[in-house]
């Protein structure tokens, strides 16, 4: 682990009920980090559209009630960002497919607008980057970055 | 304030009108629930049906989508759907993702 990086790990089941709890404490991790209002509320949208993928394709395969796989959030701070890395080792989505998908609905007719895709297009335009990696089970890594203030943005 | 709040809905029934007041935090754990108030609601085609936003707290692509969906069903049967009041942060969403013409009458 790189010196100038601390991680607050939270591990929890790949359920819907557990979605206010990470907001909740990612909420407590960027206060204490030094993020405006603003940037905390727009990290809980991309963090939740992470974790929505996760309790909803990760381990739909295995809907048995005893068979729920668990999610993990790490956050991450570094001097100047915080990294919020959403992790599951379900059945890994098509994160390319998924990607070409993420696409607004500006300029559109009501006949065509639909909201699947709108999830990661959020993660992107919250965000100052956004990672997706598929290996055993998805990853998501959203990063912003901290503008101290006096400093330009 | 950052203390979550459950997500709640109340429906209010005027003549000719049809409001759903929506409050607290919208996500995919309180979906389901607004999905089923929704469901008989989108059938009243002899009335407006508009969805009051002014104490929601927090939606995603999920709320959203719901949204797109009701949106959708009233436009096919040709009957009125409008939300109102809605709070910047929501706004800012809304903006960011298109759908605020298709919600908004101007």
């Amino acid at each position: 682990m790189n010196p100038a990086e601390e991680r607050i790990v939270l591990r929890l089941p790949a359920r819907s009920e557990y979605l206010d709890l990470i907001r909740l404490t990612l909420y407590g991790v960027a206060t204490k980090v030094g993020f405006t209002y603003e940037e905390i509320e727009d990290m809980k949208v991309a963090v939740s559209e992470a974790c929505n993928n996760a309790v909803l394709y990760a381990y739909a395969g295995h809907a048995d009630s005893d068979g729920v796989g668990e999610m993990e959030i790490r956050f991450v701070r570094t001097p100047d960002a915080l990294s919020i890395i959403v992790k599951d080792e379900g059945a890994s989505f098509d994160a390319a497919s998924v990607a070409q998908k993420a696409e607004p609905l500006h300029g559109k007719s009501i006949h065509d607008i639909q909201a699947g895709g709108l999830g990661l297009y959020l993660m992107q335009a919250l965000m100052d980057e956004v990672e997706v990696r598929s290996e055993i089970g998805t990853e998501v890594v959203l990063t912003k970055r901290l503008v101290k203030s006096g400093e330009l943005a | 304030m950052n203390q979550n709040e459950k997500f709640q809905l109340r429906t209010e029934t005027q003549e000719g009108r049809c409001i759903v007041y929506l409050s607290g935090e919208l996500d995919l754990d309180s979906a389901s629930q607004l999905r089923a108030a929704m469901a008989p609601l989108m059938e009243l085609t002899d009335r407006e049906l508009i969805l009051n936003l002014s104490d929601l707290k927090y939606i995603d692509s999920t709320g959203i989508g719901i949204f797109v969906s009701v949106l959708k069903a009233r436009h096919a049967k040709n009957a009125p759907f409008e939300v109102e009041a809605i709070p910047p942060g929501i706004r800012k969403l809304f903006d960011m993702t298109g759908i605020t013409p298709f919600l908004t009458k101007s």
